[in-house]
C-alpha cells in the first residue's frame, strides 16, 4: 500500500484531493495494445483518427509497465491465458480491465463444447467493465471507457474506506 | 553585452525543484504491491528464461557506431539538400569529398572485417 | 489419371497391402494397410504419371463403434491435375503408424495435429509434440470418448 492511501478522514478537503487524483487517473488510461482475434481490428479503429480515443487521454502502450488499462479483445485460448495473466500482474497498479467483444466476456460463439477457448476472461483476471458484441463497434468500446472513467471516479484513495 | 547567468541556474534549479516535488508525491499517493510476478522480466508475456543483466556480445557497440556514423552523415546531408540550389557546385564538391572521405572510413572497416558478425584470426582465411 | 487406374497401378506394385477402393468418397480413397504407407506415398510422390507432389491435407477420424481409427491423407498433383485419398485404418486402442515425414516434409506439422487432436502416435517423427494444446494438456480433444477436464492450472475450463 502507498504511503498516504486509505489514511484520511471524510472531510471536504480530502475528498477534493481524492477528485483530483481520480479525475488524472481517469484523463490518461494508457492501454495496453494487446490484440487476439478481430476485436483487435475494431480496437484499431477505435483509437485510429476517426474515432480518436486520444481524445479521453487514452493512448495505446507496448507494454504493461507504462499501461493502466487492458483492453481484452479477442478470443483467448487456454494456452494463451496463462500469458494474459502474467502480462495483467505484470501492469503497475492501479490498474483496470475491459473485457471487449463476446468472447473475452463469456467465450461467445465457443461457450458450447470449446476444448481449447477460455470461457470468459474473468476466470483469471478481474474485469471491471463488460463490452458486449461481436465484434464491438467502436462506439460501444468507446462507452465501454467512458464507464470505466465513471467508475474510477467513484473510487476513494487517501480517504478512509 | 553581458548574458546574465543567473537566468540559467534559476531554470536549473527550478527545473530540479519540479521534477523533485513530483516524484516525490508521486512516491506518496501511489499504490505499491510489487510481487515476484510483476517485478520479473517483461518478454511479451512468456516465462522469462535466464536474468535480464546478461552480457551482450561487444560487436553490438561496434555496429551501432558505424551506425551511429552513418546517422550523422545524414544529418549534414539534409540541410545540405536544401541550400544546394543556391550555393551551386562549390556546395556538390564539398559533400562529395565529404562523403569520399567517409566511403574511406567504411572501406577500411569492412577490409579489417569489423563488420562479419564471426571475425576472423590473423592468417585463417575466409570461407 | 482416373483413380481405378492409380488403383490398379497400386495393386499390381504393392499387392495385397492395398485393399480396398472407394470411389463414393471425394477424392476417390484406397484403403492401404499400415505396414506399406509409406512405400506407397514414396511411390505415388515420384512416381512417373502419377507425381503427387503436394499432401494436402492429413487428418484423423475416430470410428469409435467400430473400434478403429483411420488416418487419411489427402494427396493432389499440380502437374497432372488429379487428386486422391489415401486411407489407413488403425487399431483404436494403440493406434500407431509410419511417418510420411520424410517424404513429404509439411507432414511434420500435419502429423502433429494429428497427434495433438487424436492421440494417433507417427513412430519415426523427429518432433512428435502438441501443436495446438498446451504442452502439459491433458487427453486428446476431438476422440469421441474425450471427457472436458474441470480445471486447468488455476481457472474453471
Amino acid at each position: 500500500m502507498g504511503a498516504l492511501e486509505d489514511r484520511f478522514p471524510d472531510n471536504i478537503l480530502f475528498t477534493t484531493v481524492d477528485r483530483f487524483l481520480n479525475w488524472s487517473k481517469k484523463s490518461s488510461l494508457w492501454y495496453m495494445l494487446f490484440a487476439t482475434a478481430c476485436c483487435g481490428i475494431e480496437l484499431m479503429q477505435t483509437g485510429a483518427s476517426r474515432y480518436d480515443l486520444d481524445r479521453f487521454g487514452a493512448v495505446f502502450r507496448a507494454t504493461p509497465r507504462q499501461s493502466d488499462l487492458m483492453i481484452v479483445a479477442g478470443t483467448i485460448t487456454h494456452m494463451m491465458a496463462d500469458r494474459v495473466k502474467r502480462l495483467y500482474d505484470q501492469m503497475p497498479s492501479p490498474k483496470y480491465v475491459i473485457a471487449m467483444g463476446s468472447c473475452a466476456n463469456t467465450g461467445g460463439p465457443f461457450y458450447k463444447d470449446s476444448y481449447a477457448v477460455l470461457k470468459g476472461v474473468d476466470k483469471i483476471i478481474p474485469v471491471d467493465v463488460y463490452v458486449p458484441g461481436c465484434p464491438p463497434r467502436p462506439e460501444a468500446l468507446i462507452e465501454g471507457i467512458m464507464k470505466l472513467q465513471e467508475k474510477i471516479m467513484e473510487k476513494k484513495n487517501l480517504v478512509k474506506k | 553585452m553581458m548574458f546574465n547567468f543567473s537566468n540559467v541556474f534559476v531554470f536549473l534549479a527550478m527545473g530540479t525543484v519540479f521534477v523533485a516535488v513530483t516524484l516525490f508525491l508521486g512516491r506518496l499517493i501511489r499504490p505499491a504491491d510489487p510481487n515476484v510476478i510483476k517485478m520479473s522480466n517483461y518478454e511479451c508475456g512468456e516465462e522469462p528464461i535466464g536474468h535480464s543483466w546478461i552480457t551482450f556480445n561487444v560487436r553490438f557497440y561496434v555496429i551501432a557506431l558505424i551506425f551511429v556514423i552513418f546517422d550523422v552523415e545524414v544529418v549534414f546531408l539534409v540541410p545540405w539538400a536544401v541550400v544546394f540550389r543556391s550555393m551551386g557546385w562549390i556546395a556538390f564538391w564539398d559533400m562529395l569529398i565529404f562523403i569520399v572521405v567517409l566511403l574511406v572510413g567504411f572501406a577500411y572497416v569492412w577490409e579489417m572485417g569489423d563488420l562479419d558478425w564471426i571475425e576472423y584470426e590473423e592468417g585463417e582465411e575466409e570461407e | 489419371m482416373e483413380a481405378k487406374k492409380i488403383f490398379d497401378i497400386l495393386s499390381g506394385k504393392f499387392g495385397g497391402s492395398i485393399q480396398q477402393l472407394q470411389e463414393s468418397t471425394f477424392p476417390p480413397s484406397v484403403v492401404v494397410g499400415s505396414d506399406a504407407i509409406v512405400e506407397v506415398c514414396d511411390f505415388l510422390k515420384k512416381a512417373e504419371g502419377l507425381d503427387f507432389l503436394s499432401l494436402v491435407c492429413l487428418s484423423g477420424v475416430d470410428l469409435k463403434e467400430q473400434g478403429r481409427m483411420t488416418v487419411v491423407y489427402h494427396l493432389g498433383s499440380m502437374k497432372h491435375g488429379h487428386m486422391i485419398a489415401i486411407k489407413v485404418e488403425l487399431d483404436r486402442s494403440s493406434p500407431h503408424v509410419r511417418t510420411v515425414e520424410k517424404v513429404w516434409p509439411v507432414a511434420n506439422w500435419y502429423e502433429r495435429e494429428a497427434y495433438d487432436m487424436f492421440g494417433i502416435v507417427f513412430d519415426g517423427h523427429s518432433d512428435l509434440r502438441r501443436i495446438l494444446m498446451p504442452e502439459d494438456w491433458e487427453g486428446h480433444p476431438m476422440r469421441k470418448d474425450y471427457v472436458y477436464p474441470k480445471r486447468y492450472h488455476t481457472w474453471d475450463v
